[in-house]
């Protein structure tokens, strides 16, 4: 049965965007426009001793730590404020900001770049994981370069291990990704009417106005964010914005002059966050029947060079360490490593990818070691309404895996496929469990974040809503609009929904995390509600509606322990593959899909999002290899940070199981990053099916898979 | 800032390149990317450029006899679609980059780039190919294999241009391009392999194989190719293992950002193998 909400609209953008019409930050032209480019580090750890500069022209500025007020501070407000606008006589990583120049010609900035010589004295740097943990060139990061650590215990596993026949082991890394969203971060900072304003790609406008609210030294409302037609982000301009913004600030707020700051492909690739690299040990104690007694889990992930919001990642991939299985005894660890690589930050599914690629690989390498297939293995573990989770509290969602693998068995054919490919040495097939927690984590949006959105009626038959989440290409602008729609009785294109803008919209918090639907979507549509009870008090009518948490659900942050998410979206998706012999490249000949994301809100932008997801983390599984060299990204061109193109997957084939959350609008619930979890750890069993030996690592390229038939 | 010239015939881009030290520049896709800048401001190119792509002499593909005389001005694209284009040319061709590059892309351009990993270039290697290069009153044809020496480096003099490739109409009657991309559209090779052979009354006539990515320069042996030359398929059979271990002493590839070492010449010779058992000898059934 489709929902009338879920009956496909034109997305409101859709034309801008085909046609080329839209404009983005660069299309934008101000008047005395400065151009300024990033005078970076050079080296990944040293510190600096020196810095020499040519003689600047007229009208040409060298801008740095020196140019913050006296009132504010060289730290940006991210989760964590480690992060310097500029650096403080050391550099902790290559490309790290030390000084803006500014100027009207971009030939003559360039120059000037050219002429400035940065003396440093090197230290020995840390890259990797292993590295940072055996604090190499000594600790970068208090006394044992770990950012943070928790453990997290269900039940008793040191008994369960005591107790266990066999115990089964592996390791699992993933590796650096880049988002490579289509227009590349930038932004223009202005002085109008004596406020400093910035104008920007971005999906957090709040989180950018805190950050150069502390960075200038004035109250947050004193300082202008107005996010801009954003080309593609996930996750990538979530909180790295900040990075660009504040020197940004610094330099309107000492010129009272428009400056452009806007990075070029290479620059970007090269210096942006990419998702946190991860490695991942995993033992699991079985009894004599092969069941299994306990698990212990060990995560580590790569912070890079400063700590921002590492730690909410690293938590995020922990309350996903289980995946979604109920395991009796459980210790799931996670420490953050600090090392001298660019800082790792937000990118679509924030931690979980890497916990459920884990999870979902060793359960599958568990399941044959116990004689089984993956699937029957996996399915006697499928948590269910009213287990307990890893959190130690119940699983409150109604959980209906076991409809969505008839749905996936019955469109891939697995089951009998898997049986038929276990002595093909050509083929392979692989299957993934997944859920993703909506929203953010534990008190997140009760404690920190408390989101309020506003409706206006602004005529006959048309309302206004403000809020400040973004389009970035997802649909939210059309989805939101629909559901503001519905309660109304007005047509979706009835409603005006502008880019945010931070002096006109209430803090409804950032486009992040699977909410802005989820969690925004249903104030709107509770706030809409409001104001049809009032619609004939006529046009100008104002309703505002602010968040409460969902009754029923507790939380300790300290402890990590209680309702860690309000609700989960769940996913499966099986993969199929065919090896060529004679160069080892996989071609992935079958994608099929099944998700619970609640209701879908709207069938064509779902199926983009499922689209996009799954081939996202396809090129994830398989082909965006991105190393460190010598402190830099090795790949950092677009011809070699290769992300799939349309020839390189089959169409994916997806079905909705409905389930809808009663605290999502029209029972929606999370779904952007659902759709990203699954696919690699489906394409590394398939691949791990065909060449019949384990798989530890994504991507898995093809000169990996020659490694493992050696 | 460089000085930039748009030259109405080829006579007066000779003359320019005498005169000056300049880059010649026709679909400029490698060199554009190559000297790019900030957005917004001039590429760096360290000498000034010489715009030759309208050149009407450059223009147009023509059969003549038994060869191809492809300009120096025609496209990827134009040589693609260029009806007596030889199979494993065209194959390659349309494994480079996007349409709209091969739109703009010229093949002589892509072999003056001489990157080791240029596909057209394994091919024209495998077709015998040549170049034509032209400077104020003297010209001279260059086979394409010496015409290359080294990754970016190629014999070209300051005072000549390349004005056309020619490519001896195979007679081949089996003929393979196998490219291997970092991704299956739009993608640098990791290696590349071309192999033509003429077949004729049961034995082979003629061959050549080509290497490209696993060396500084595309690998070919004419050596290793006349062991070949008059053998019965029987004895190309037995001889599978051997011919192999004849061409891995000569593939000598290295680790970069796109693959391995490695895997690129596990590959190479697999693609060999594959080729002397599937389409040699299978063709000569």
């Amino acid at each position: 049965m489709s929902n009338k909400i879920s009956t496909a609209v034109r997305r409101v953008d859709a034309v801008e965007k085909a046609s080329g019409r839209a404009r983005y930050i660069s299309d934008y032209e101000f008047k005395g426009l400065l151009y300024a480019r990033v005078l970076r580090s050079e080296k990944p750890r040293a510190k600096i001793t020196g810095i020499s500069k040519p003689d600047f022209p007229e009208g040409y500025y060298y801008i740095d730590g020196k140019d913050i007020p006296s009132e504010g501070r060289n730290n940006i407000q991210m989760i964590k404020d480690d992060w310097h606008v500029f650096a403080e006589g050391e550099v902790r990583y290559i490309g790290e900001t030390i000084a803006l120049v500014v100027g009207p010609d971009k030939e003559k900035v360039l120059q000037l770049l050219s002429e400035i010589r940065v003396s440093y004295k090197e230290e020995e740097p840390a890259y990797t994981i292993a590295e940072g943990l055996a604090c190499k060139g000594g600790p970068l990061f208090g006394d044992d370069n770990i950012y943070g650590e928790y453990n997290l215990v269900k039940g008793n596993p040191e008994e369960a291990f005591k107790n266990a026949v066999k115990v089964v082991e592996g390791t699992y890394k993933t590796g650096f990704q880049e988002h490579l969203y289509m227009e590349p971060q930038g932004m223009v900072g202005t002085w109008e009417e004596g406020k400093l304003t910035i104008y920007a790609s971005a999906q957090c406008p709040f989180y950018i106005r805190k950050s150069v609210a502390g960075v200038i030294g004035v109250d947050e409302k004193n300082i202008r964010i107005k996010q801009v037609t954003t080309g593609g982000a996930f996750g990538g301009k979530e909180h790295f914005p900040d990075v660009i913004a504040t020197p940004l600030a610094v330099a309107v707020h000492k010129l009272k002059q428009p400056v452009e700051l806007v990075f070029d492909r290479i620059e970007d690739i090269s210096f942006t966050c990419k998702r946190h690299p991860s490695e991942i040990t995993i033992k699991t104690a079985l009894d004599k029947n092969n069941t299994i007694l306990g698990m212990d889990i060990d995560t580590r992930i790569n912070g890079g060079g400063y700590e921002s919001s590492t730690l909410i990642v690293l938590q995020r991939a922990l309350l996903h360490g289980l995946g979604v299985y109920n395991i009796p005894n459980a210790h799931v660890r996670g420490r953050a490593v600090a090392t001298n690589t660019f800082p790792s930050d937000a990118y679509r599914g924030f931690g979980a990818p890497q916990g459920l690629f884990a999870i979902e690989l060793h359960m599958s390498q568990v399941a044959r070691e116990a004689g089984m297939l993956p699937a029957d293995f996996k399915r006697k573990y499928f948590i269910k309404t009213g287990d307990m989770t890893v959190t130690n509290t119940t699983m409150k969602d109604v959980v209906k895996l076991e409809e969505m693998f008839k749905a996936a068995d019955d469109m891939s054919d697995y089951s009998r496929k898997v049986k038929e490919y276990e002595h093909d040495p050509l083929k392979g097939i692989g299957i993934s469990f997944v859920n993703h927690g909506g929203g953010f984590t534990g008190n997140g949006e009760q404690e920190i974040i408390k989101s309020v959105v506003k409706m206006k009626r602004t005529g006959e038959k048309k309302a206004a809503l403000y809020v400040s989440n973004v389009e970035m290409g997802q649909g939210l602008q059309t989805v939101l609009r629909k559901i503001a729609a519905q309660e109304l009785g007005l047509d979706y294109t009835d409603i005006d929904y502008d880019n945010p803008d931070t002096d006109i919209v209430p803090d409804s918090g950032p486009t992040v995390a699977s909410r802005s639907t989820m969690v925004v979507g249903y104030l709107i549509q509770e706030c809409a509600k409001k104001l049809k009870t009032r619609w004939d008090e006529g046009i100008g009518t104002e309703t505002e509606h602010h968040y409460v948490h969902p009754p029923g659900l507790v939380w300790n942050q300290d402890t990590l322990q209680g309702d860690a998410y309000p609700s989960y979206g769940w996913g499966l998706n099986v993969v199929e593959v065919e090896m060529d012999p004679v160069t080892f490249e996989i071609k992935t000949t079958g994608i099929w899909t099944v998700f619970d994301v609640g209701i879908p809100m709207d069938d064509t932008i779902m199926a983009g999002q499922v689209s996009g997801g799954v081939i996202q983390a396809l090129g994830y599984a398989s082909m965006e290899k991105c190393e460190v060299l010598d402190g830099r990204f090795r790949q950092h061109t677009m011809a070699d940070y290769v992300i799939p193109t349309s020839v390189d997957f089959p169409e994916v084939k997806n079905v909705f199981i409905e389930n809808p959350y009663a605290y999502g609008p029209s029972g929606a619930k999370g779904a952007g990053e659902l759709v990203f979890d699954a696919a690699a750890p489906a394409y590394a069993d398939a691949v791990q099916q065909l060449t019949g030996r384990n798989i530890y690592e994504i991507p898995v390229t093809p000169e990996m898979v020659m490694g493992a038939l050696k | 800032m460089v000085d930039s010239y748009k030259p109405a015939t080829l006579k007066e881009a000779l003359a320019l390149r005498k005169q000056h030290d300049l880059i010649p520049l026709a679909g400029g896709t490698d060199l554009m990317v190559k000297y790019q800048s900030w957005s917004g401001t001039l590429p760096r190119f360290p000498k000034g450029a010489l715009f030759i792509s309208r050149l009407p002499e450059l223009k147009g593909i023509e059969k003549r006899g038994e060869s191809l005389i492809i300009g120096a001005g025609a496209t990827l694209s134009d040589v693609a679609a260029f009806p007596d284009t030889p199979k494993v040319l065209r194959d390659a061709v349309l494994s480079i980059a996007a349409p709209g590059i091969r739109n703009i892309a010229t093949l002589a351009g892509n072999i003056c780039n001489a990157s080791p990993a240029g596909d057209s270039i394994c091919a024209l290697y495998a077709l015998d190919a040549s170049v034509v290069l032209q400077r104020t009153g003297s010209e001279r044809t260059v086979p394409v294999m010496k015409f290359i020496t080294g990754p970016g480096k190629t014999v070209l003099e300051g005072d000549e241009l390349v004005t056309a490739v020619i490519v001896l109409l195979e007679k081949a009657n089996i003929s393979i391009f196998k490219k291997v991309g970092t991704r299956k559209a739009n993608a640098l090779s990791k290696l590349s392999f071309s192999a033509v052979a003429e077949v004729k009354g049961g034995v082979i006539d003629g061959i050549a194989l080509a290497f490209g990515a696993v060396g500084p320069t595309v690998v070919r042996s004419v050596e290793l190719e006349k062991k070949c030359i008059g053998k019965k398929r029987s004895e190309i059979e037995s001889n599978i293992e051997e011919i192999v271990r004849d061409y891995s002493t000569m593939i000598v590839p290295i680790d970069d950002q796109r693959s391995s070492a490695e895997y690129r010449k596990q590959v190479a010779l697999n693609l060999l193998r594959n080729f002397l058992t599937e389409e040699l000898a299978g063709g000569m059934r």
